[in-house]
C-alpha cells in the first residue's frame, strides 16, 4: 500500500473514532481504539478492493464491534455515515468497478452482522441480569419474601419467554410472553412438559442436552430451534438455557429463556430499508439512488435523462424558520417532485442536505426537458404552509450515451448544476461537454499545482511599477508565472486547491530573496485573500525579512481589500506597526472601500484590474471622470495610488494625466526573472 | 451515577428503578430494565450531558487504576462496584498486571449475585455483599477472602459511589477508617458529583434522584478535597473528569466545566 493510502486509512479510523466514542464506553485508551478500528478499516477496504468480491469477507466486523464494546444505540447507524461516503470517494478505490454496489454491500453486511450480534449481546446480558435476579431472589427468600416478587415481576414483564423447569423437564412456571408465542395462556403452561411445544425433531436434539445439562456437564447452552403453536404454526426461536444449582450446588432447575426471532429478520429488513433510504424523506439515498441509476441506465431503450436538483436559497428556510419547519419543507419538496414522476419510469433521491436527483427512463409519453424543468419549478414555486415559495437550480444530463459510467453520470450532473447555479436562482443547464471540459481542466490544473510548485515550474518575475509620466521604474512587484499561466491565474487555481498559504509564503521569500541584492526601489508584493488573513502574516513577514536581509523600507505589502473588509484588519496595522509599508490591493472604490482606507491608515492603493480593464475599454465616459476626482482626493490625503494591467504608452499617458504614483503592465515590457535586475 | 444501590427495602415497588442499571444503560449496556430506563430518560432532561459524564466517570476509573499499577499497587478494594458493566477493575488491572487481585465490594444482592457469575471461576477476584459505610465488616470480610493484603500497598476506589453516601453517614469518618487500615503508599481514587460545575442541571439530578431508592448528594471541591485528608493528592489534583491526566489521542469533544463529576487520586503518606 502507498504511504497516503496507508495515511488515509489512517484518518479514516480516526474520523471513525470520534464519530462512535460519544455513542458508548469502550475501555480503551484513545491510541488502542484508533488501532482497533485501523484494523477493521483495513479489512472493509480491502474487502472493497478484492477480486472476485464477496461481501462475506466483512462478516466479522460487525460482531467484532459489538464484542469491543462499540454497541450503543447510534453506533452503528453512526458508523454507516463515516464509512459509506469514505468508501466511496477513497482514491484507492477510485478504479474499482462497480464501486457503489459493492459499497452498498459491504455496509450493508457490517449492518447485518451488528444487528444479529448486538442482538445476542442484549439477549446475553439480560439472560445473565435474570440469572442474578433468580440467584439473588432464591437467597432472598429465606430471608425476605420481596425477592420473590420482584423476580416475579421481571418474569411477568419480560419480552422473553421464559420458562423454568424441574430436571424432568416439567414447567413449575412459565411467563406470559412464552404463553403467547405459542398461543397458550401461560398459566396452562406449568406442569405440561416443555419439549411438548417444541417441533418434534427439535425436540429430540434439545432432550439430549437438557440431560447434559442437568447432569452438570454443562452449565448453559444456546440454540435456534422451533416451537409450535397451537395453531400448528411453527416460530422460531432462539434459545438460552441455564442450569440453577440449589444452596448446596446440586442442578435444581433449568431456567429457558426464548427470543422470537421472526422480529430479527424484521429489524434487518428494517436496516436494509434504513441503508438504502434518507431517513428524512423516505426517498432513496444517494448510495441507492447510484445503484438504480447503473440499472435503469443499463436497461432503457430510450436512454435516460439525469435531473440534478438543489434547492436555492434553503438555507434562508432552514436558519429564518427553524430546522424543524426546514425539515418539513425537505419532506414536501420530496413528496411534489415522487408526486411529479409517478407516471414514469422514474426514481427521486435525496441525495445531500438540499439535493434530489431525478432520473427518467424515457418513454413515448416522457415530457421533454425544458417541459420537465418548468414542471417541477412549478411543482416547488406553490406555496408551503409556511408560506414559504421554492425554486431549484437544475443540471441536467440527457439521453447520455451508453458507456458512461454511474459515477461519470452523477459527476456530470453535478458540474452541471455547478455551472447552473453560478447563473443565478431558478436557473437550469443542459450538460455541455466542452463547457465542462474547460472546468476539468481547470480542476485538473490546479490538482496538479502542488507538484509543478514543488518541481520548481513556478517561478517568480518582476514587472516595474513606472512613473506613467516617463516610464521610469519606481520599483517592482512581484508576479507569479506557471508555463503560459500568469499571476492572477495562478492565484485563483491556488485559492482552489488550498494551496493559496503555502504559495504565498513561497512567493514572498523569493521575491525578498531577489530583491534584497538590487538597489531598484521599493519591492511591491500583493497577497492572496487567504494570505491576507493568515493570522501567523506578521510572523511570515518578519521571518523574510530577518532570513533574507531584505530591509523592512524596502518592501511594501498590499494585503486584499475585500479580506481586510470582512476581517478586522490587525494584519494592517501590526504590519505598520513593524515598520513595513502597507497598501490595498484590488481596490474598486466602493463606499466601504473608502471609509476602509481611513480606519486602517494604509499609505498606498492598487486599483482592482477588472476596473481599470473596465476604463481602459470605454475613454471619456462618466465613470473616467468619477475615478479622475477619486484618484486626486485620495492622493490629496496623502495615499500613493497605483494601477496596474496598462497595456499601451496612450494609456499611461491617461493615468499619468489622472495623476497616478505609478502604473504597470504592458506598457512598461514584459516581466523579467529576478537575475536580470 | 452509581457503583451501587440499595436492595429494595420494606413496602417493595417491584418497578423500582436501580442507579447501578441507570449507569449501566447511560453507558450503552444491556443490564437495565424498562424501570431504570425511564428513570434514565428523566436523569437526562435534567443532565442531557449525562451520558458522556457516565463515559467520563467510566474512563476515569480506567486511567486511576492504570495509574495505580504504575505505581506499582496489585491489590484493589472497590468499594461500591456495582453491576458488572464494560470495562471492569479487574479486566483493566489485568490487562497491566495480570498478577493483581480484586476485591469488589456492593451492598445490592442482584449486583452481588451477577458479579460472582461473571468472576465464578478466577481466584484473583472476589465479591463482597457488604455495606461501604461499615468499615470494619468491610475490612473483615475482605481478609478472610485471602486475597488482600494490608501491609502492601493497596488501590482504594470510590469512583462514582460517595454521592450516595448522605452527610449523617459521615463519609469522611469513613474514608479515614479505610486510610488507617491500608499500608502507606496505598492509593485512593475518588470521584462524585458536585454543584460547583453546572448547579442548574445538579439541582435537577437531585431533585430526579430524590424519589428513587439512590438519593444524590453533591458535594463542593472543598468538601471533595477534605476526603483525601491522610493522602497526598497527586497532579494534577481534584478536577473535572476529563482534566484528570488525560491520554494521548483524547476525542476532543468533551468541556470541562460540563463534566459534572469531580475527580482525583490520593497516595497514603
Amino acid at each position: 500500500m502507498t504511504p497516503s493510502a496507508r495515511a488515509r486509512r489512517r484518518e479514516l479510523a480516526r474520523r471513525w473514532m470520534r464519530a462512535v466514542c460519544p455513542t458508548a464506553y469502550v475501555p480503551l485508551s484513545p491510541v488502542e481504539i484508533e488501532l482497533f478500528l485501523l484494523d477493521l478499516v483495513d479489512v472493509v477496504t480491502d474487502a472493497v478492493r478484492a477480486e472476485p468480491f464477496t461481501p462475506d469477507a466483512v462478516a466479522d466486523v460487525g460482531p467484532r464491534l459489538v464484542r469491543g464494546h462499540f454497541s450503543g444505540q447510534e453506533t452503528l447507524q453512526r458508523t454507516v455515515d463515516v464509512l459509506g461516503p469514505a468508501l466511496l470517494r477513497a482514491p484507492e478505490l477510485r478504479d474499482v468497478p462497480r464501486l457503489a454496489e459493492r459499497v452498498v454491500a459491504v455496509v450493508g453486511g457490517i449492518g447485518a452482522g451488528f444487528a444479529v450480534a448486538s442482538r445476542l449481546d442484549a439477549f446475553d446480558r439480560q439472560e445473565e441480569v435474570k440469572r442474578a435476579l433468580v440467584v439473588a431472589a432464591r437467597q432472598a427468600e429465606r430471608v425476605l419474601e420481596v425477592g420473590e416478587t420482584r423476580f416475579s415481576a421481571v418474569f411477568g414483564t419480560s419480552p422473553f419467554g421464559i420458562a423454568v423447569t424441574d430436571l424432568r423437564g416439567v414447567c413449575v412456571e412459565a411467563n406470559a410472553a412464552l404463553g403467547e408465542m405459542v398461543g397458550v395462556p401461560h398459566a396452562a403452561l406449568t406442569g405440561r412438559r416443555l419439549l411438548g411445544l417444541f417441533h418434534p425433531s427439535d425436540a429430540e436434539a434439545l432432550s439430549a442436552m437438557y440431560r447434559a445439562a442437568g447432569a452438570g456437564r454443562v452449565d448453559r447452552f444456546r440454540e435456534q430451534r422451533r416451537l409450535v403453536r397451537e395453531d400448528g404454526e411453527p416460530v422460531w426461536v432462539h434459545l438460552a438455557v441455564s442450569l440453577l444449582r440449589d444452596a448446596d450446588g446440586g442442578p435444581a432447575f433449568h431456567v429457558t429463556m426464548a427470543e422470537d426471532v421472526t422480529e430479527l429478520h424484521l429489524l434487518r429488513k428494517n436496516l436494509d430499508h434504513q441503508l438504502l433510504h434518507d431517513s428524512l424523506t423516505g426517498l432513496s439515498n444517494r448510495q441507492h439512488f447510484a445503484t438504480r441509476l447503473e440499472a435503469m441506465h443499463g436497461a432503457s431503450s430510450g436512454g435516460i435523462t439525469l435531473y440534478h436538483l438543489d434547492l436555492d436559497a434553503f438555507s434562508v428556510v432552514n436558519n429564518g424558520l427553524g430546522h424543524a419547519l426546514g425539515d418539513r419543507v425537505l419532506r414536501e419538496v420530496g413528496r411534489r417532485l415522487a408526486a411529479l414522476v409517478a407516471g414514469e419510469d422514474a426514481l427521486v433521491a435525496r441525495i445531500g442536505g438540499d439535493e434530489f436527483a431525478i432520473v427518467v427512463a424515457n418513454g413515448p409519453g416522457t415530457p421533454a426537458v425544458p417541459e420537465m424543468v418548468e414542471r417541477i419549478n412549478d411543482a416547488l414555486a406553490e406555496p408551503l404552509d409556511s408560506g414559504a415559495a421554492l425554486s431549484a437550480s437544475i443540471g441536467v444530463v440527457d439521453r447520455p450515451s451508453a458507456d458512461w459510467g454511474v459515477d461519470e453520470l452523477m459527476r456530470a450532473a453535478n458540474a452541471t448544476l455547478h455551472r447552473a447555479k453560478a447563473h443565478g436562482k431558478r436557473q437550469w443547464l443542459p450538460y455541455d461537454r466542452p463547457a465542462d471540459t474547460r472546468s476539468r481542466t481547470w480542476l485538473a490544473r490546479a490538482a496538479r499545482m502542488p507538484g509543478a510548485l514543488a518541481d520548481g515550474e513556478v517561478e517568480v518575475e518582476f514587472r516595474p511599477v513606472a512613473d506613467p509620466g516617463s516610464g521610469r521604474p519606481v520599483g517592482y512587484v512581484a508576479r507569479l508565472r506557471w508555463d503560459e499561466l500568469g499571476h492572477e491565474e495562478c492565484v485563483g487555481l491556488a485559492e482552489v486547491n488550498g494551496l493559496s498559504l503555502v504559495l504565498g509564503r513561497w512567493a514572498l521569500r523569493e521575491a525578498a530573496e531577489a530583491a534584497a541584492g538590487w538597489s531598484a526601489g521599493a519591492l511591491h508584493v500583493e497577497l492572496s485573500p487567504m494570505q491576507s488573513r493568515d493570522e501567523d502574516l506578521v510572523g511570515t513577514v518578519k521571518r523574510v525579512l530577518e532570513e533574507t536581509g531584505l530591509s523592512g523600507a524596502g518592501l511594501r505589502v498590499f494585503l486584499d481589500t475585500r479580506s481586510m473588509l470582512v476581517e478586522d484588519g490587525d494584519n494592517a496595522q501590526v504590519l505598520r506597526d513593524n515598520g513595513i509599508a502597507v497598501g490595498l490591493a484590488g481596490f474598486n472604490g466602493g463606499q466601504a472601500e473608502l471609509s476602509l482606507v481611513g480606519e486602517l491608515a494604509v499609505d498606498a492603493l492598487v486599483l482592482a484590474p477588472s476596473v481599470v480593464r473596465r476604463l481602459a475599454a470605454q475613454r471619456e465616459s462618466l465613470p473616467h471622470r468619477a475615478i479622475g476626482q477619486m484618484v486626486r482626493a485620495i492622493r490629496e490625503s496623502g495615499i500613493a495610488v497605483f494601477v496596474p494591467d496598462v497595456p499601451t504608452p496612450d494609456l499611461a499617458a491617461w493615468w499619468h494625466g489622472v495623476g497616478v504614483d505609478g502604473a504597470y503592465g504592458g506598457f512598461t515590457g514584459p516581466a523579467v526573472p529576478g537575475y536580470e535586475l | 451515577m452509581t457503583e451501587r444501590s440499595g436492595w429494595v427495602p420494606d413496602g417493595v415497588d417491584t418497578g423500582l428503578p436501580s442507579a447501578a442499571r441507570l449507569y449501566d444503560y447511560l453507558l450503552g449496556g444491556g443490564h437495565n430494565f424498562a424501570a431504570d430506563r425511564a428513570l434514565a430518560e428523566k436523569f437526562l432532561r435534567a443532565q442531557p450531558n449525562a451520558r458522556t459524564i457516565a463515559r467520563l466517570n467510566r474512563s476515569f476509573l480506567r486511567r486511576a487504576v492504570l495509574y495505580l499499577v504504575g505505581r506499582g499497587v496489585r491489590q484493589f478494594l472497590d468499594l461500591g462496584s456495582g453491576i458488572p458493566t464494560v470495562g471492569n477493575v479487574h479486566e483493566i488491572a489485568w490487562r497491566a498486571a495480570p498478577e493483581a487481585r480484586v476485591v469488589y465490594v456492593d451492598y445490592e444482592a442482584v449486583a452481588v449475585a451477577h458479579s460472582r457469575m461473571m468472576l465464578a471461576h478466577d481466584e484473583r477476584a472476589a465479591v463482597l455483599q457488604e455495606d461501604l459505610t461499615d468499615p470494619d465488616a468491610v475490612l473483615a470480610a475482605a481478609r478472610r477472602t485471602g486475597l488482600l493484603d494490608l501491609a502492601e500497598p493497596l488501590g482504594l476506589l470510590t469512583v462514582g459511589v460517595l454521592h450516595f453516601v448522605a452527610p449523617e453517614d459521615d463519609p469522611a469518618g469513613v474514608l479515614a477508617a479505610y486510610r488507617d487500615a491500608v499500608a502507606p503508599g496505598s492509593g485512593l481514587a475518588l470521584s462524585q458529583f458536585t454543584a460547583d460545575l453546572q448547579p442548574v442541571e445538579m439541582a435537577g439530578i437531585v431533585e430526579v434522584m430524590k424519589k428513587s431508592t439512590n438519593p444524590v448528594h453533591p458535594r463542593s471541591l472543598a468538601e471533595i478535597t477534605e476526603f483525601f485528608a491522610g493522602f497526598e493528592i497527586v497532579e494534577p489534583g481534584v478536577v473535572p473528569l476529563p482534566l484528570w491526566r488525560p491520554e494521548e489521542g483524547a476525542v476532543g469533544e468533551v468541556d470541562p466545566a460540563r463534566a459534572g463529576i469531580l475527580a482525583g487520586v490520593g497516595s497514603k503518606r
